[in-house]
């Protein structure tokens, strides 16, 4: 036991972490945030969602899916972001690949705890899942290929320890097909439900994986800056390059983005399509406007893939910011991806009496701790995998 | 003449694949890329089915025996909602949910008047329910004899899941027993136990709902269904969803 | 002289609106001696939610007390309900309401449920307790 755990974590090489007391604080600030986020979890796990959670029978995904979603897209953005480098072998990507690859595991299971605490009898699960099993459905397609997905990237992360590059590069692509497979039936699961204007069409599962890629850009971007800011550690040459060719690739990918959203909303008011259309007036000019034009729009699209053109994807402190306000506005994006396609009333366009035009939701205290522990979650698990790893560093050869 | 013979050569070029080896066949291309919809769901029987301009299925094309439906007779219906306090009482319905509802349509009528229309709404029992398509641990799914979309409670993992797939809004999360409950025809409570209809069609006072069995042509509701120069609709059709609950003004 | 012309501005625009007030509250004046209680009747059984109309019966629609009380109906809110024949059945047989709504004198009894059976719902929202099943 103690000769693999030492060949999987490394006394020497690498970057030599910071002993500095900060970190140690940041570090017990994120994992009691998370314990007391988990906590609220039990909580409403115990005396029920009805009295605890905003969700209803007209709106049963509330914002602990759409967190869900946000943690699982970034995972896959992760994955697919390493493999650039790991799998199909573009050096440049290399220097990011093995902290992308720990990152994904990181996200994918604050995902699992999220939505661990959204269902609402986890432990039916593992029984279920093989018993009732159910091929036609999305959600038992995502579940299961998320599950082989956790173990083929927690296999490549061991073999990448081990220096074993060539094997870890076959757990890499195993874990790039399942990972997508995987997030394209969560598009799936919205996507093919044809009572559900707003998400009915294939344009969930495309977007989804379009998304993916924009949010592991973002994200490795992110915890490479912050890794080196709080260790004080030097930007190698290889490492600012690699920073480089990632937030070029975001901004390529956030120029997907506006070109599917701008579609998305044309194909959403042109001809007016039943249903369809009162999402898009709420989401363009309705109750979820800020959240569209200032967060997806403004923060998700528009200031990061400026700031990236402006510096011209070369200063890293510019990249950081752009990062971060990417994060904000793909978090908005999820939100309102999420909530929208349920607030459209089951009987709309039939001249209703006191029915609603638009159903409503609004997350509570106990949903907002839960979704917020997901993120300390995965920013105890980034300062302590560069102290653990030291610094993720792949040596070259 | 020609043309007819053709037609009947190619269909029985067709019909040679017998319909599950087909099935089987796309079940398995749809295996290994991982976007397996269900025999049901692609195969392609129901979709002509589906393609058809009547709502109700043709003479003789029944899934189920009995294939229980509802026919709901709209305007006579008074909102007394006498129908949800029978369901509620015979089915432990808490005061929170409801199995069946009644909603409220207003419609424009001449000298300026408008007209109030009550529409009680239930479980569909969809001849493709979208709700069993995305369980992912077959909780709820349609029974093969009557057609009844059922809930097994212990299976249930509460992703809820169905009740976002729903087009009806016909479920919801019952905390007592943590499982999504739904209208099941009171086949639990009374139609396993010899009754011949359910709560609420006992309840109505002014003959709304109607019950029985599509198939049996001397049925009631297959009468209503096939009364000359009546117009029978279902809801949201267009989701394809083939509800057994028809509506009609007869 | 700006003053007057500010006076005359603001004058023109009160004069109408006190004429349309006080045509407002003539129209309100709702005689009960006259026309029978305002406010609706509301049956609970046999079934909740039918409404009658005074208002509408004796004002807009001219009919006079004695075609009503008190042959077919009594003086008192709630009086029918205690007979057991209070139903459908009796009305299309022209009794109560069927004695008018018969389809030649009033629209039948056998017609347009729902101008008469408002529902739980109608009686909900004029008692203004609002129905939130689904907000
Ligand atoms: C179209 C039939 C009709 C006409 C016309 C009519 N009424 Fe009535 N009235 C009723 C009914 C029905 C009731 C309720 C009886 C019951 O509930 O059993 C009622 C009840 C009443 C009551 C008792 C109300 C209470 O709150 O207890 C009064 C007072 C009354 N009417 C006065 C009048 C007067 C005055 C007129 C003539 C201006 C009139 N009604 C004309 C049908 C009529
Ligand atoms: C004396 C005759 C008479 C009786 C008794 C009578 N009505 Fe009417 N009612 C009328 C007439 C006349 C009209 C207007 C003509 C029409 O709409 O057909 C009318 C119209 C109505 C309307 C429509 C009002 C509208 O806004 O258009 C309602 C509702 C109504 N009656 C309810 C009742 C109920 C309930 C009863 C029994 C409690 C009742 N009426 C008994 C004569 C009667
Ligand atoms: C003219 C007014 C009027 C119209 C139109 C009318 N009703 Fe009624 N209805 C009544 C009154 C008054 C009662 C008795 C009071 C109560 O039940 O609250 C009643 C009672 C009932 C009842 C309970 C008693 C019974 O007969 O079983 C039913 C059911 C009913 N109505 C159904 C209908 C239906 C269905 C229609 C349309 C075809 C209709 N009604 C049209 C006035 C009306």
């Amino acid at each position: 036991m103690n000769g693999v755990m030492d060949s999987i974590l490394p006394r020497t090489g690498g970057l030599e972490p910071s002993t500095a007391k900060g970190i140690n604080v940041a570090l017990m600030f994120f994992g009691i945030f998370t314990l007391v986020g988990i906590g609220f979890g039990v909580h409403s796990l115990v005396v029920g969602h009805e009295h605890t959670f905003g969700v209803s029978r007209e709106v049963p995904w509330g914002a602990l899916i759409a967190a869900y979603v946000f943690f699982v897209v970034t995972s896959t953005g992760l994955c697919i972001v390493s493999s650039v480098g790991h799998v199909f072998g573009i050096e440049n990507f290399e220097p990011i690949a093995k902290r992308a690859v720990y990152m994904s595991i990181v996200t994918i299971v604050a995902g699992f705890i999220v939505i661990a605490f959204e269902i609402e009898n986890t432990w039916r699960m593992p029984v279920g899942n093989v018993v009732g099993a159910n091929l036609s459905s999305n959600i038992w397609w995502m579940g299961t290929l998320y599950g082989a997905y956790l173990v083929f990237m927690i296999g490549e992360f061991i073999l990448l320890q081990k220096d074993s590059h060539k094997k870890a590069a076959y757990f890499g692509l195993a874990g790039l097909i399942s990972g997508i497979a995987a997030h394209s039936n969560l598009g799936a699961v919205f996507g093919l439900l044809n009572g559900r204007p707003f998400w009915h069409g294939p344009y969930m599962p495309i977007y989804f994986i379009a998304s993916a890629a924009l949010s592991g850009c973002v994200t490795i971007i992110f915890c490479t800056y912050i890794a080196h800011k709080v260790n004080k550690w030097q930007m190698s040459y290889d490492q600012e390059k690699a920073m480089q060719s990632v937030a070029k690739m975001a901004a390529l990918t956030i120029a997907i983005l506006i070109f599917f959203t701008i579609w998305k909303v044309i194909a959403g008011v042109a001809g007016h399509p039943p249903g369809k259309v009162l999402a898009m007036e709420a989401l363009l000019n309705g109750p979820y406007s800020i959240n569209f034009w200032v967060g997806e729009i403004a923060f998700g699209m528009l200031i990061p893939f400026i700031i990236i053109l402006a510096v011209r994807a070369k200063n890293m402190g510019a990249l950081f910011i752009a990062s971060f306000c990417a994060i904000l506005g793909i978090f908005a994006m999820r939100y309102d991806l999420v909530i929208l396609g349920q607030v459209i009333p089951h009987y709309y366009g039939m001249d209703m009496v006191d029915y609603p035009t638009l159903f409503s939701y609004k997350p509570t205290l106990h949903e907002l701790m839960v979704a917020a522990s997901g993120l300390t979650f995965c920013l105890f698990f980034l300062f302590l995998g560069e102290k653990l790893f030291r610094g993720h560093v792949t040596e070259s050869h | 003449m020609k043309l007819k013979e053709l037609e009947q050569l190619k269909n029985e070029g067709v019909d040679h694949i017998s319909s599950i080896e087909r099935r089987r066949f796309l079940k398995l291309g749809f295996l290994v890329t991982g976007v397996y919809l269900g025999g049901k769901a692609l195969s392609l029987a129901p979709l002509t089915e589906a393609q058809a301009a009547e709502v109700v299925p043709p003479k003789g094309k029944y899934s189920y025996s009995p294939h229980y439906s509802m026919v709901i007779r709209e305007r006579l219906c008074i909102n007394c909602e006498l129908c949800v306090e029978a369901c509620n009482g015979t089915n432990d319905v808490p005061s929170y949910g409801y199995r069946t509802d009644i909603l409220e349509r207003r419609r424009a009528i001449v000298d300026d008047k408008y007209e109030t229309i009550f529409m009680p709404v239930l479980c569909n029992h969809c001849n493709r329910p979208p709700c069993v398509r995305v369980c992912p641990t077959t909780a709820t799914w349609k029974d093969e004899t009557t057609g009844i979309v059922k809930m097994n409670p212990g299976r249930c993992i509460g992703c809820k899941t169905c009740m976002t797939a729903c087009p009806y809004n016909a479920r919801y999360f019952k905390e007592e027993g943590r499982f999504v409950d739904k209208c099941n025809f009171c086949y639990d409570t009374l139609l396993s136990k010899g009754a011949k209809e359910t709560a609420c069609v006992t309840a109505c006072p002014a003959d709304v709902r109607v019950f029985g069995d599509l198939a049996d042509t001397n049925s009631r509701v297959y009468e209503l269904l096939h009364t000359p120069e009546t117009l029978v609709w279902v809801l949201r059709p267009k989701t394809g969803a083939l509800p057994n609950v028809y509506y009609t003004n007869a | 002289m700006k003053r007057i012309a500010i006076i005359f501005i603001i004058l023109a625009f009160l004069v109408p609106a006190v004429c349309l007030v006080a045509a407002d509250t003539d129209e309100n004046e709702y005689d009960e001696d006259l026309y029978g209680p305002e406010a609706p009747i509301i049956w609970e059984k046999p079934v909740r939610g039918v409404i009658f109309s005074h208002k509408r019966h004796t004002m807009e629609f001219g009919l006079d007390c004695d075609e009503c009380h008190d042959e077919i109906f009594e003086m008192e809110a709630g009086a029918a309900e205690e007979y057991d024949d209070f139903n459908m059945e009796a009305m299309y047989d022209g009794k109560y309401c069927g004695a008018c709504h018969d389809g030649d004198y009033a629209f039948a009894a056998s017609s347009r449920c729902t101008t008469c059976h408002i529902g739980v719902r109608g009686v909900e929202r004029l008692t203004g307790k609002s129905d939130d099943k689904n907000h």
